[in-house]
């Protein structure tokens, strides 16, 4: 009886995973994770997100130097401060509208 | 007990807040590379720094406030009240008169031959009526008034001409009913 619980969990968890990838591609196909991107990169923009971003930028620059700096640099530098400076209206209308198309396309 | 019936319907709310949490995570990790790599090309491409000014050229060009001069700080108005020599009859004018009268000093320009020429017909016809007419003519009329005592002759033969025209001379048409002073 044990053994049947912890079956059923597995495929629980597995048809999770499997509705997750099937919602994802659907996110893709549809164009909607394309749409979810312009409007973050817009909204970003208009809270100044980006040029924070950008002097923080500027600083890993000045520190590593212009010649050296590379990729890894910037992005070990400057993306855990990025994810934390989200503002958080920005945050709650892209969940919206992703909380919206899971609600609609979940079946 | 089936298990096949599980549909998503049944992965409560929590799970698809957190499925919402992860893709909103994806999409915040895909704008900071991107910016990343924005700022990388512009580093290694050398125009990143391209909009940053060093503090003695802000200074130099820094808004000026005062009364009298613009924000440039150039004296706006200084040529109001200066006055100019006429080469040609070494006249003192004002500096905003200078260039008609230059015209017609130097008889160049549009008005001041035309001027000249109906001077010159208005001294030959003294007996004649149309003397009056010309003769009241100011100095400084413009183009288009010069062509009041020609409308009668022309409005006919224009109105005529004008608005059996197709489209195409559009432009054209609103050049000379201008002069005529019929709307097209």
């Amino acid at each position: 009886m044990f053994n049947r619980f912890q079956f059923l969990f597995q495929t629980n968890t597995s048809r999770e995973k499997q509705m997750r990838a099937a919602i994802n591609q659907k996110l893709i196909e549809m164009g909607e994770r394309e749409r979810l991107k312009e409007l973050l990169r817009a909204k970003l923009i208009e809270c100044g997100w980006r040029d924070q971003l950008k002097a923080l930028c500027k600083e890993v620059i000045k520190e590593k130097g212009i010649e050296n700096v590379t990729v890894e640099d910037l992005v070990a530098g400057v993306t855990p401060k990025g994810r934390a400076l989200v503002p958080d209206s920005v945050k709650k209308e892209l969940l919206q509208r992703i909380r919206a198309f899971l609600a609609q396309h979940s079946t | 007990m089936k298990m096949e019936d599980v549909s998503l319907s049944s992965m409560d709310n929590s799970k698809m807040e957190g499925f919402a949490q992860e893709i909103l995570s994806d999409l915040v990790e895909d704008a900071c590379l991107g910016l990343c790599f924005e700022v990388h090309r512009a580093v290694k491409q050398g125009y990143f720094f391209l909009d940053d000014t060093d503090q003695e050229s802000m200074k130099d060009f820094e808004i000026v406030d005062q009364p009298g001069v613009d924000i440039f700080g150039q004296v706006y108005n200084q040529w109001k009240n200066k006055e100019c020599v006429c080469p040609n009859c070494s006249r003192s004018i004002a500096a905003s008169r200078f260039a008609p009268h230059l015209e017609k000093c130097l008889g160049m320009g549009r008005n001041s031959s035309r001027i000249a020429n109906r001077r010159i017909a208005s001294g030959n016809n003294t007996n004649k009526s149309e003397s009056d007419q010309e003769d009241n003519d100011d100095v400084n009329d413009n183009d288009w008034s010069y062509g009041a005592e020609k409308k009668a002759k022309k409005r006919k033969s224009d109105k005529v001409f004008l608005h059996s025209l197709k489209q195409p001379v559009h432009l054209v048409s609103l050049f000379y009913c201008y002069r005529c002073s019929v709307c097209s």
